[in-house]
């Protein structure tokens, strides 16, 4: 067996070392010739099927990957001839983790083609400058400096008579391409710029997860869903849509597991389930608690879980609907410490492992994905020991003052509320049959272990953090937690940089404190002058926004008032994502002075800019890439120099601070005292300051930067993935690295008993914040989707099988294998009686905007509903303008505005306000207009 | 079958395809594509393909294009499909968009008016009940090779240390009979060149000991390939010790080396309150109609182990389909 688990059989078997004449060696290819031989010596290799052999051939093959927001992270390798890149195929190359089948091959219909961004039309060859309006792609071919001067002579001058907070970056996802996302938030960071949150913008970070368990995220690495019993594939569609890893269901199906697919349509990971639970659009949360109904009705709970591990035993008054505090009973006592029922000594208990105690060890570090490190704490500090606290009961205690009041445990508190979601009642909601309902429940307690595997299906909507916490909550109650093959298992958005340290250091230079994090959703709804309507659901939007904002609970960007001026852009396509984009496009970015943007291809943001850059393609570049799917860091590097004029990112903005340098002085505006942070700025070190003096001059030196400053990556060289291939991660967040054991979440409290880093050091599910009061939503409930929009249908954009968001939805070859361009799909019931036929242009549309697009009637979409899937560019084969996201507004969640409760707070893509996205409900007609053809 | 170039191979690659892991996600598709079939000419054909069943693939309505085997005899007078049957390749102008200022969408032109994968997903039946499976297709690099025989010119051949059947470019003269034998529709024409294009079962990568690009690509790890004869592959062991890998349209004649283990694993149908019934999505009728009066009693095999799996108990037969390991799935997949 070599490191693969491999045992190279067959007739391989036999044989010595043969060379291949026509592959010629490169580093690489030789440790692969051994693979690749003729055994027998048996083939002609003289006559005309050299031809073919020929096709595949190659003299050059190098590491390489796909940079994009996809989750995927999937090693290839690059296979060049005569200095054109040919095709790539995956490495396959990833060590196999023990009792689970390989992560080998990694790669799906879109990296296989990735090469087609190299050589394809919508290759950026040169730097160009504008000369027609925005979008109509007029322009200037211009030399590098040139090019250059233009963006620094905006970005001084702003500085000069603005402020530089009116300059903003935006580069989404360090964990795609760490080195290429640093780039950016290091030159933001040294002008004194704002950087923007993506990850909740997105509709991607979970704000139910950071609300019940103080943390960003964390998910088990894919391989682990084999290790799942029961498995609920709850709003999520991974043979769609996690293409790499979608085998692993599968082969625990063929192993035994049982397999719910809980979905709105007939998808395609639900061919593969055991059942298939049609639910209405957006009422998860109801199915949920009706599943942890039936589990406390029947006593299948994991009683001790819910004691040592949550707050349901945490007393609650109730004359103030507050937590008992430790200020209420004892004379300057903590407001962030809590009490239980011991059931022994009838008293009220003070729980260890609260907001308010601090751990002996002080934390050195506060890790961004953590409302605070609470791993200082040492291990066995929420052991229960003796103590038994109440779950259920009413007590009386006695307050400091004298006053005497009724508690009872977040448990009991709950209890009537958790009795309306009979599985009857649950039923009339969500249409899924009672029992269904009781099956599931029973399935998910007793055919242990069990795990929910969700995504943007239920993370996208406005309530989506009820979603997440009554999930959650189901884990909790029947003990699927911190146990291979259990948990919550939230997949959208490649958010995991694993060695954050190493990122945060490279891309944060005077450390994130001194940096301008800009929460993109709120700068959007806020400059973008967006109705969301949502006056109409009796939600008012504004009020809870001008709090936030003036209490400083949430950041906004430029302050006092200022317009935004400077937006650049790279790796991410903002203007093509905007929710609200009709708004955006008339109120925000009119606002710009200027708008730069990097980029291989011409995007919708590209074609929206003023100056665009050309950058490396993948295969052009060094950068690391991993991800929460795997637990395996690997790198691409260049197969061939960049293509023309093109340039990597992270020379790009080298060369960039250099020429900003030199425009200060000339313009004799070199330097500014940022007062926010206290730093004196000087442009004229700015280039010093981005490449550190020389030793941060290329990107290979930056990626190796990361590799040295994180703990995850200690003692991995960029030298050592190039020739072995992916490393596993030596630690990770909140689980320590087994060797050959796939990772699992949450190990750090549920087995070494720390606390959790929330207001009760618990997994958390009673929130006692107004907010939360005011919109009933202090426990987990269901809250039904928003129907602001006076429109029949609801507006589902999820994401596609043939593209990563905007990315590959202009393939040729993936838009010859669908039908040419972007569709909606209906059902045959909603399409009959608006007398739309198949392939027909349809308008959707609503109060926000409308998109006119091809229709396909798919026997599998559930009645009432559209969908499309998201983010085709502005220029693609739609009418009339407009695309998936002018029918969504920006709707602020209040709940996520919350940023002055112990673990809820605002932190860059760990707490904040989401794009909501599948609450829009839309009309759809006929397109009665001119198509040209 | 009397034809020169038929000679009896020494060894026979078999491919296996199993339907309970395939996810449709067309993967295959595009690694095929990329490796062999860029040029000029080549842009409508997909060696390997992924359609929707029930549905009227690729090319369309291929499942009544005739040819094959009737009683022994070859059918000569097959449908040879139109480009419109393949669907024409559209093109899109994003230069002149993008680049040089032009007006308006970037449209694919022709309008699209059918492609290899209109119907995806579309299938038959009624929400919550409707099906649809996918239904990745090849050369079957048949026993019996119905292309092979028709070709006037003996430009078809078996390869002996393989078994795989290759146009050989040299000889073919484009008479195109090849095209209308084929009752599988995988035998294509390419207009520039005038020769017959079709699979050639990656042989370059067999020779050198690597699974062909849709195997070793296959990201749903739904693919065997092995030679038959070797007992300890799993195409061996499936094909012929559990016997549960069959032919598509056996009807046809053609002994296909390319072979399915039908999709067993599938939701319950629904009653009208949405309770689960005891019957399975998937028609037996539609099974039987792709696979032949076989599947019934190989879905009974796989539903068995599946069963001894639930019940905690090992299964060779799901292990081997699960394959932990690629290397047990095929000759090797690294490259």
């Amino acid at each position: 067996m070599n490191k693969f688990g491999s045992t190279r059989r067959g007739f391989l078997k036999a044989m010595g070392q043969v060379s291949l004449g026509m592959l010629v060696n490169g580093s690489i290819v030789m440790r692969t010739l051994a693979q690749t031989k003729d055994p027998m010596m048996q083939h002609d290799y003289t006559g005309w099927e050299n031809f073919h052999r020929e096709q595949w051939s190659w003299d050059k093959k190098t590491r390489g990957t796909h940079l994009v927001n996809c989750t995927g992270s999937c090693p290839h390798f690059v296979y060049t001839r005569n200095g054109v890149v040919m095709r790539e195929e995956q490495s396959k190359d990833i060590p196999k983790l023990n009792g689970v089948p390989e992560y080998n091959p990694r790669g799906c219909n879109k990296g296989e083609c990735a090469v087609d961004y190299q050589y394809g039309p919508h290759r950026i060859k040169y730097p160009l400058i504008r000369v027609g309006e925005r979008g109509e792609g007029k322009w200037r071919r211009v030399s590098w400096d040139e090019a250059l001067e233009y963006v620094a002579n905006g970005i001084v001058d702003t500085i000069k008579n603005d402020a530089s907070d009116c300059i903003s970056v935006f580069t989404p996802v360090p964990a795609v391409a760490p080195v290429s996302f640093a780039a950016g938030h290091r030159f933001a960071s040294f002008i004194g710029g704002h950087t923007h949150t993506f990850f909740d913008w997105y509709a991607d970070h979970p704000t139910g997860q950071t609300q019940v368990q103080g943390l960003q995220g964390d998910t088990c690495e894919t391989a682990d869903w084999y290790n799942g019993r029961t498995i609920l594939m709850w709003g999520a569609n991974s043979a769609s849509t996690r293409i790499p890893d979608a085998h692993f269901l599968q082969e625990a199906v063929l192993n035994g597991s049982k397999m719910y697919v809980i979905s709105p349509d007939f998808n395609s990971t639900a061919t593969k389930a055991d059942v298939f639970v049609p639910i209405k659009p957006g009422t998860d949360a109801a199915l949920a608690l009706s599943m942890v109904h039936v589990i406390v009705k029947e006593k299948l709970y994991d009683e001790h879980n819910l004691k040592e591990q949550t707050d349901l035993p945490f007393l609650i008054r109730t004359d103030t609907k507050m937590y008992l505090r430790e200020a209420d009973m004892v004379e300057g006592g903590s407001e962030e410490k809590f009490y239980t029922w011991d059931t022994k000594t009838k008293k009220p208990v003070l729980m260890k492992g609260s907001w308010g105690e601090e751990p002996e060890k002080r934390a050195k570090l506060q890790p961004g994905f953590m409302g605070r490190n609470t791993f200082v704490f040492p291990d066995g500090h929420l052991d229960l020991g003796d103590l038994d606290p109440a779950l259920e009961g009413t007590f009386k205690v006695k307050l400091a003052d004298g006053v005497k009041v009724n508690v009872q445990p977040v448990f009991e508190v709950y209890k009537p509320k958790l009795n309306e979601y009979t599985p009857e009642n649950v039923s009339k909601i969500t249409g899924v049959a009672p029992s269904v309902i009781i099956q599931m429940a029973r399935d998910f307690a007793m055919n242990k272990p069990s795990m929910i595997i969700t995504g943007g299906g239920t993370n996208h909507w406005y309530w989506s953090d009820t979603v997440l916490r009554a999930f959650i909550l189901l884990c909790a109650v029947t003990g699927n937690e911190g146990y291979n093959g259990t948990g919550v298992n939230h997949y959208v958005g490649q958010w995991k940089p694993t060695p954050l340290l190493g990122v945060v250091k490279l891309s944060f230079p005077h450390s994130p404190k001194k940096h301008r994090f800009c929460q993109t959703t709120i700068w959007t709804y806020y400059h973008g002058n967006v109705y969301d309507a949502m006056e109409n659901d009796g939600v008012d939007t504004a009020k809870y926004l001008r709090e936030a904002l003036e209490t400083g609970q949430m950041p906004l960007y430029p302050q006092n008032g200022r317009d935004p001026k400077v937006f650049i852009c790279y790796r991410g396509n903002w203007l093509n994502n905007a929710k609200g984009l009709d708004y955006v496009l008339r109120n925000l970015w009119p606002k710009m002075n200027l708008t730069v943007d990097m980029n291989f291809r011409m995007d919708s943001t590209a074609l929206y800019s003023d100056v665009v850059l050309p950058s490396a393609h993948w295969y052009e570049k060094t950068d690391l890439s991993m991800t929460e799917e795997h637990t395996f860091i690997h790198m691409t590097e260049p197969a061939i120099a960049p293509l023309w004029e093109s340039k990597p990112d992270w020379e790009i903005f080298a060369l960039l601070s250099k020429k900003v340098g030199e425009v200060a002085k000339k313009k004799g505006f070199t330097k500014y005292f940022d007062e926010k942070f206290n730093i004196a700025r000087d442009l004229t070190k700015l280039h010093d300051q981005q490449i550190d003096g020389g030793k941060l001059a290329t990107d290979e030196q930056a990626c190796q930067f990361i590799l040295d400053n994180a703990p995850q990556t200690q003692g991995m060289t960029l030298d050592m993935i190039r020739k072995e291939g992916p490393q596993r991660f030596k630690s990770n967040w909140t689980s320590p690295m087994k060797e050959g054991v796939p990772y699992t979440p949450y190990q750090h409290f549920i087995m070494k008993k720390k606390p959790w880093p929330t207001l009760t050091g618990r997994e958390q599910f009673y929130i006692d914040h107004p907010t939360f009061f005011e919109l009933g939503v202090e426990l987990p409930v269901y809250k039904a989707p928003v129907d602001a929009d006076q429109y029949p249908l609801r507006f589902n954009t999820p994401h596609s099988r043939y593209s990563v968001h905007s990315t590959w939805k202009d393939n040729v070859l993936q838009q010859r294998l669908q039908r040419g361009g972007p569709m909606c799909e209906i059902s045959p019931a909603d399409a009959e009686t608006r007398g739309i036929k198949d392939n027909d242009w349809v308008e959707v549309f609503n109060d926000h905007g409308r998109v006119v697009v091809r229709c396909k009637i798919r026997n599998g979409e559930q009645s009432g509903r559209v969908t499309m899937h998201h983010e085709p560019e502005l220029y693609v084969d739609l009418l009339g303008g407009g695309n998936s996201q002018s029918p969504i507004p920006v709707r602020i969640n209040p709940t996520a505005l919350v940023g002055n409760y112990a673990h809820l707070k605002f932190k860059p893509n760990y707490y904040g306000p989401g794009g909501v996205q599948r609450d829009a409900r839309v009309e759809i007609r006929r397109h009665t207009g001119s198509v040209t053809v | 079958m009397s034809n020169k170039m038929l000679t009896t191979p020494m060894r026979q690659l078999t491919y296996i395809v199993d339907l309970n892991k395939c996810i449709g996600c067309q993967t295959c598709t595009v690694a095929c594509k990329k490796l062999w079939t860029t040029t000029p000419g080549q842009e409508f054909m997909y060696w390997r393909n992924v359609e929707t069943t029930p549905g009227r693939g690729y090319p369309r309505d291929w499942q009544n294009k005739g040819g094959g085997y009737k009683n022994g005899m070859l059918q000569k007078d097959g449908h040879r499909p139109t480009l419109e049957e393949y669907g024409v390749p559209f093109e899109f102008d994003y230069a002149a968009r993008l680049f040089e200022g032009k007006k308006g969408r970037v449209k694919p032109s022709p309008e699209p008016r059918w492609s290899p994968n209109w119907d995806e997903e579309q299938g038959v039946g009624e929400y919550p009940n409707n099906i649809f499976q996918y239904l990745p297709r090849m050369c079957n690099h048949c026993e019996n090779p119905a292309c092979l025989e028709a070709c006037p010119n003996d430009a078809i051949y078996k390869r002996a240390e393989d078994g795989l059947n290759i146009v050989n470019l040299e000889k073919c003269k484009g008479a195109q009979d090849c095209i209308k034998a084929c009752p599988y529709g995988k035998v294509y024409f390419n207009e520039t060149d005038q020769k017959a294009n079709k699979c050639i079962g990656c042989f370059p990568r067999i020779e050198k000991g690597v699974a062909p690009a849709c195997v070793a690509q296959c990201v749903g790890r739904a693919m065997h390939v092995g030679f038959i004869d070797d007992v300890e592959s799993s195409v061996y062991k499936l094909a012929n010790v559990w016997k549960v890998a069959i032919p598509m349209h056996p009807e046809f004649g053609t002994k296909p080396n390319v072979l399915y283990i039908p999709p067993f694993v599938g939701p319950a149908m629904q009653d009208e309150n949405g309770n689960m019934m005891m019957t399975q999505k998937m028609p037996l009728d539609v099974l039987q109609g792709l696979f032949g009066p076989e599947v019934g009693g190989v879905l009974a095999v796989l539903k068995a182990e599946r069963a001894k799996k639930i019940a905690g108990q090992g299964s060779k037969l799901m292990d081997t389909m699960i394959g932990e390991l690629s290397d047990s799935m095929m000759i090797s997949p690294m490259t």
